[in-house]
């Protein structure tokens, strides 16, 4: 039997759906509360940058601005007084050369665990899996008094070695995982086309490893980016901080700044990290994708 | 010039033992096929051949020089894999010359030989296309490319055509036994599919349980097997298989059960049946004739059965029917509607049963019997009457050809 579509009553199978979806205004009103309490920090922050110090202490904090010509000035006192240039410089170095080469060494590290037969496999990974376990504090002291004794501290290469180090087992725990799920097959065709080993790695594995390396390198790259625990104990030099430990100069009882200069400060600390998100997000959304052609 | 030599050729792995002690002789320019069961070892071995296994005991040698130990890379060997193995992030083109270009070879070469594997394979158009926007078919034909532009002495295909749709297969199977002509190149193919291995094999390995339980041409394989497993693995649907006993009666041979009494042919078990033994009796469906429907056989024993099931396949049509409790399939050549639970007279044809040792299921075909150039076994002598179902005590003592040479199981 076929339906007459003509005759059905469209208003009634209408209400009928409403009736399912009821409920959605009480929801959609807690979504907006708790987006409000999401936004209005960003509110305060977006409305400060653009006040001066005056206008900030005398107007409520929430109160919109009377114009954007201050922000210029914020940034200005924001760059001189932090020496945000050098901060900013060792920041991406640490950043990019640290998380870089920590995703190298852990994409050599999981090819070995993925593909290399050798005993007491697990036990290794186990054993670089350990770094991320225990609290970073724990490690403090005796890098401190090791860097001290090595001449390494407050250096640019004693900061490269520590970020390297720390940034390596997270990525190893996804490049194996993700290794492990490329087909073998490919490989055994590498060999069998003349690659050694290391070609292997080079020409076959680490290209298809694109995606999940880019991922975890900006997922490193941003904790080195706002880590100010290892920087401010190994590295308060002002030529070797970085950006957020330079940030705190703006802290304490000798800071003679307002809020809305320390806020400019933050918000041009994390413009690099936020492009870096935006130039490589294509990357970042596939990371976890994987293939088996 | 290029021979492929197993010698005693063992796997283990840990306690496991994939393969058991190969030995085989693989020709010049053959295209050689391993099929077999799942877990029989036929991929194991093809992967000692490729080098991407080691060789647990034996050796294995390419025109008499021994390559156990030598890296596949430098074997000379080149293969195509089930899943295409092609490398994903590079295009068809740079899929090809990743060999070429490892090899170091002068640019000019690298383009020749790329330009010949696209000629032969209708590449042409997909040159800078990554795989993931290739089909199946397009992608097995750049991985049979990239085999072909390392110019190898030596073909490996493992399975290659087991992701691809029924029609993609027939159309790719015939490509690869075109190729292969084409190329002269020595060739061993893997396959579970019976079919796949009866139609591109010159040559049939059939594998069990990491043993060789028969080599031949396809047709010397599917007629005379030399054991009861093979006769069921080659051919489609499987042979039927009825248990029995040696009947002696005045003088002639019968395979004897409760409800079967088949005349067994001299011509074609010679003087092998003594009398008592217990065996197994084996008809391939197109052997049970329903009458009527099919080339009626000369020598035809006739069974009334009612059929349980039929499969209409338009060409033909399978029928189940059952002797006692043993199920049988016979093939309708001249297909008609047949109605469940249809009662139809089958005809036996005794000159192409089989008899396999109940025991060891050994075929009992003498060797004496058996042709030479794969041809079809037919009855020999006029037959007279039924004068020739008799036990003849005058033809050699050959006696049924006995297994393989290979290690003890």
């Amino acid at each position: 039997m076929t339906v007459a579509i003509q005759d059905l009553d469209f208003e009634a199978l209408a209400a009928k759906q409403q009736v399912v979806q009821k409920g959605v205004p009480v929801k959609f009103i807690f979504a907006i509360f708790i987006s409000a309490i999401w936004l209005v920090p960003f509110y305060y922050l977006i409305i400060s940058v653009f006040k001066t110090t005056e206008e900030y202490s005398v107007n409520h904090p929430l109160s919109l601005p009377s114009g954007i010509t201050p922000v210029f000035g914020n940034a200005v006192v924001a760059w001189q007084q932090a020496k945000m240039g050098a901060g900013l410089l060792n920041s991406m170095l640490y950043g990019v050369v640290g998380a870089g080469l920590a995703v190298f060494f852990a994409a050599l590290a999981s090819y070995g665990l993925s593909r290399i037969d050798f005993r007491r496999k697990n036990f290794w990974f186990m054993l670089i899996f350990a770094g991320t376990v225990f609290p970073f504090q724990m490690y403090l002291i005796p890098l401190f008094f090791g860097y001290q004794k090595l001449g390494i501290l407050n250096s640019q290469l004693g900061m490269l070695l520590i970020y390297t180090a720390i940034c390596i087992p997270f990525p190893v725990l996804v490049l194996r995982n993700y290794m492990n799920g490329l087909s073998r097959e490919m490989d055994e065709a590498a060999r069998m086309d003349g690659a050694k080993e290391f070609s292997v790695f080079w020409h076959i594995i680490l290209p298809n490893c694109r995606g999940p390396m880019t991922a975890t390198f900006l997922l490193q790259f941003t904790w080195i980016w706002n880590d100010l625990l290892f920087s401010t104990v190994l590295g308060n030099r002002t030529e070797v901080r970085s950006i957020m430990n330079a940030l705190q100069v703006f802290q304490g009882s000798y800071s003679s700044t307002g809020p809305n200069v320390v806020l400019t400060a933050t918000i041009i600390a994390s413009v690099p990290s936020v492009l870096l998100f935006f130039l490589l997000r294509r990357h970042f959304m596939e990371g976890m994708r994987v293939s088996s052609i | 010039m290029s021979t492929v030599s197993l010698k005693e050729l063992v796997k283990v792995y840990g306690r496991e033992i994939a393969v058991r002690g190969i030995d085989l002789e693989i020709p010049d320019k053959a295209l050689t096929v391993f099929v077999g069961p799942s877990g029989c070892g036929k991929s194991t071995t093809l992967r000692m051949i490729a080098g991407l296994e080691s060789i647990s005991h034996g050796e294995l040698r390419l025109d008499g020089r021994l390559i156990n130990d030598v890296p596949s890379r430098d074997r000379g060997v080149a293969m195509v894999f089930q899943s295409y193995a092609l490398y994903p992030h590079m295009t068809v083109r740079q899929n090809l010359e990743f060999s070429l270009k490892l090899a170091k070879l002068p640019a000019e070469e690298i383009e020749l030989r790329v330009a010949r594997a696209i000629g032969v394979l209708e590449l042409g158009p997909y040159l800078d296309r990554k795989p993931s926007q290739l089909s199946g078919g397009q992608r097995q034909r750049v991985a049979m490319g990239r085999a072909i532009c390392r110019e190898p002495q030596v073909f490996l295909f493992d399975e290659p055509l087991s992701n691809l749709d029924a029609k993609l297969r027939n159309q790719m199977r015939v490509e690869i036994k075109r190729l292969q002509r084409r190329l002269q190149v020595t060739t061993i193919y893997v396959t579970h599919d019976q079919i796949e291995a009866m139609t591109l094999a010159d040559i049939i390995v059939v594998m069990r349980d990491g043993i060789i339980e028969q080599t031949g041409s396809p047709l010397d394989v599917f007629e005379n097997p030399e054991n009861r497993f093979v006769a069921g693995f080659i051919g489609s649907p499987q042979m039927n298989f009825f248990d029995g006993v040696v009947g002696l009666s005045e003088g002639r041979a019968y395979f004897e059960n409760r409800h079967l009494r088949l005349p067994i042919m001299s011509t074609r078990f010679g003087d092998v049946v003594t009398g008592g033994e217990r065996v197994v009796a084996g008809f391939r469906p197109e052997d049970i004739v329903p009458e009527g429907h099919g080339v009626d056989p000369s020598h035809g024993i006739e069974l009334i059965s009612k059929v349980d099931f039929a499969e209409m396949l338009g060409n033909e049509t399978l029928l189940f029917s059952s002797v006692g409790d043993t199920e049988f399939i016979s093939r309708m050549q001249q297909p008609r509607l047949v109605e469940p639970d249809e009662t139809l007279a089958f005809r036996f044809n005794v000159e192409r049963m089989h008899l396999f040792d109940a025991e060891t299921g050994r075929s009992m075909r003498t060797a004496a019997n058996k042709p030479t150039e794969g041809g079809i076994h037919g009855f020999e002598g006029k037959p007279n009457g039924s004068g020739d179902y008799r036990v003849a005590s005058d033809r050699g003592d050959e006696r049924p050809r006995g297994g393989n040479s290979t290690l003890p199981r």
